[in-house]
């Protein structure tokens, strides 16, 4: 207990009488959490673009105006039975009508069409939502069956199946490429990490030999450096994660502007808070404990 | 006290540090090795202190034979040998009271102990009223004093001393020499090693001399003869 104390005591005595690199290694410590976490950040935001192109992609199902509204609700209630699917929405004919002049406001000559037909002629729609773009293929096989071909009059899935590819592809490839990107940062990190500690230990290297020839035991040379090392770690991961959240207030208002949700970050960051501290915190201290017994093994051979 | 049986150093294969070196040191002795550099004295002191394991041969303190010392147990012999070198070994970020306090800080004293030792030890060596000084305040004679003061904290039965005076001025050279004979007044046994011929005819004690990694000549009042 006695020498754990005098262990706790030296460490505090040597951070604050070598303050300047300790301050340099709190210093680099931070920087590269706060590269990791921006990465974080910029992957979250990757995803939440993603979601947001893949929210916006759905597959339309036109019914024949002849269709019973019993067989649209047995389609509907099929749909829904799938686990794929989100949501699936159903449009009456004068919906579906409205929503087809909206969406062609500006097209005065298929309106006129329109007026020419004279009443509706469109019929009910179903718009379905699936939780991926690729699931929408699964959906349109269910429904290519004869029992549907009566009622169903077109699906416009076939239109937008190239770009839901396209777009699958994209998505996946900034996802890899995201991925990559965290994990040259994390292993950079690593690197500089490690070497800083090599570099702070090195510093030390005659004060550790003097305290062997004086008779001190491994453990009691090596302690001080142990508890710097949990003190720097526990010090860098609180004034990294109080920036990170700082800067995610920070940006949301100007995030939500793109995503049109708000506090994407903030949110992220507070319902993930003990996986991000918890992780990043025994990620730092286990490699600035590795690096520190690596680092001292050589110089305590005397 | 101490005793070397045929104890052999090889570094690399082409030459010996120490050869077939028989030496026998008795408790209270004060006892001068000399040498050119290269010779060996350095060599010797490490195996002492179990910096260095020998090639060959047996090393014993006290009666305990340190020849294949295991880790856990060099702390320990290190606690009963008071050490001093040339270059002060003095932890630079710590004052001179801290610098002695950690000698017993290490083998676990209590803090009563260390209040009480310390103070005590640095009066002795006349720092008493700098003991708030850090090293580089001091001059390399009382720098060198912090040393001996760290060595003699634990009351240790032998201290080595590896060219204590190589770093100072005749002045702190005499001044150095005046602590290690009252060390040894007290029966501390005392081994320094030197290669400065005044202070070996000086002495007036026995001189054992090193040529080549091997004993040449042990004299029981002896005289620096290279």
């Amino acid at each position: 207990m006695l020498s754990f104390l005098r262990i706790i005591k030296f460490s505090l005595q040597d951070i604050v009488r070598n303050l300047s690199l300790s301050l340099t290694t709190i210093l680099i410590l931070i920087l590269m959490l706060l590269s990791i976490n921006t990465l974080i950040g910029v992957r979250i935001l990757t995803q939440e673009a993603i979601t947001s192109i893949k929210n916006q992609i759905d597959v339309s199902i036109y019914f024949n105006a002849e269709a019973k509204d019993a067989e649209i609700g047995e389609v509907k209630t099929y749909l829904s039975s799938f686990p794929e699917v989100l949501t699936s929405t159903y449009f009456t004919s004068a919906e579906t009508l409205a929503k087809f002049k909206e969406m062609y406001r500006d097209s005065p000559k298929i309106l006129e069409t329109i007026e020419e037909l004279g009443g509706n002629p469109l019929g009910a729609m179903l718009v379905v939502k699936t939780r991926d773009p690729k699931d929408y293929v699964k959906i349109i096989k269910a429904l290519s069956v004869p029992e549907y071909d009566t009622i169903i009059e077109a699906k416009t899935f076939g239109d937008t199946e190239k770009a839901i590819e396209k777009i699958q592809v994209i998505t996946n490839q900034v996802e890899k490429f995201s991925l990559a990107l965290t994990s040259i940062f994390a292993l950079i990190s690593f690197i500089i990490i490690f070497n800083t500690i090599r570099v702070a230990i090195f510093t030390h290297r005659t004060e550790i030999s003097i305290k062997k020839l004086v008779g001190a035991s491994n453990w009691f040379v090596r302690g001080p450096y142990l508890v710097e090392s949990l003190l720097f770690s526990i010090i860098a991961v609180v004034i990294s994660f109080g920036t990170v959240r700082f800067a995610a207030r920070f940006s949301d208002p100007y995030i939500s502007a793109i995503f049109e949700r708000s506090g994407i970050l903030t949110n992220y960051v507070n319902s993930h808070i003990m996986e991000l501290v918890g992780v990043q915190f025994a990620a730092v201290l286990a490699l600035t404990f590795a690096t520190s017994l690596l680092a001292m093994r050589k110089y305590l051979r005397v | 006290m101490i005793k070397l049986r045929d104890v052999s150093k090889i570094y690399c294969a082409d030459g010996h540090a120490l050869q077939s070196v028989n030496l026998s040191i008795d408790a209270g002795e004060f006892v001068s090795i000399v040498g050119q550099s290269g010779t060996g004295k350095t060599t010797l002191v490490k195996l002492l202190i179990a910096e260095e394991r020998p090639t060959d041969g047996q090393v014993e303190i006290g009666g305990w034979n340190i020849t294949k010392i295991s880790q856990k147990d060099i702390p320990q012999l290190r606690r009963q040998i008071g050490v001093i070198f040339q270059d002060f070994k003095l932890l630079f970020k710590k004052t001179i009271k801290e610098n002695i306090e950690f000698a017993l800080q290490v083998a676990g004293e209590p803090r009563q102990r260390i209040k009480e030792v310390v103070p005590r030890v640095l009066d002795i060596v006349g720092l008493a009223e700098k003991h708030d000084r850090y090293p580089h305040q001091l001059s390399g004679g009382e720098q060198q004093r912090v040393a001996i003061a760290r060595a003699l904290v634990h009351r240790p039965k032998i201290l080595v001393a590896d060219e204590p005076t190589g770093n100072l001025d005749s002045i702190n050279t005499e001044e150095i020499i005046e602590i290690l004979k009252k060390i040894n007044s007290f029966g501390t046994t005392v081994v320094l090693v030197t290669h400065n011929r005044e202070i070996v005819n000086h002495l007036k004690k026995r001189v054992v001399t090193l040529h080549g990694g091997k004993i040449i000549s042990d004299e029981v009042v002896g005289k620096y003869r290279l």
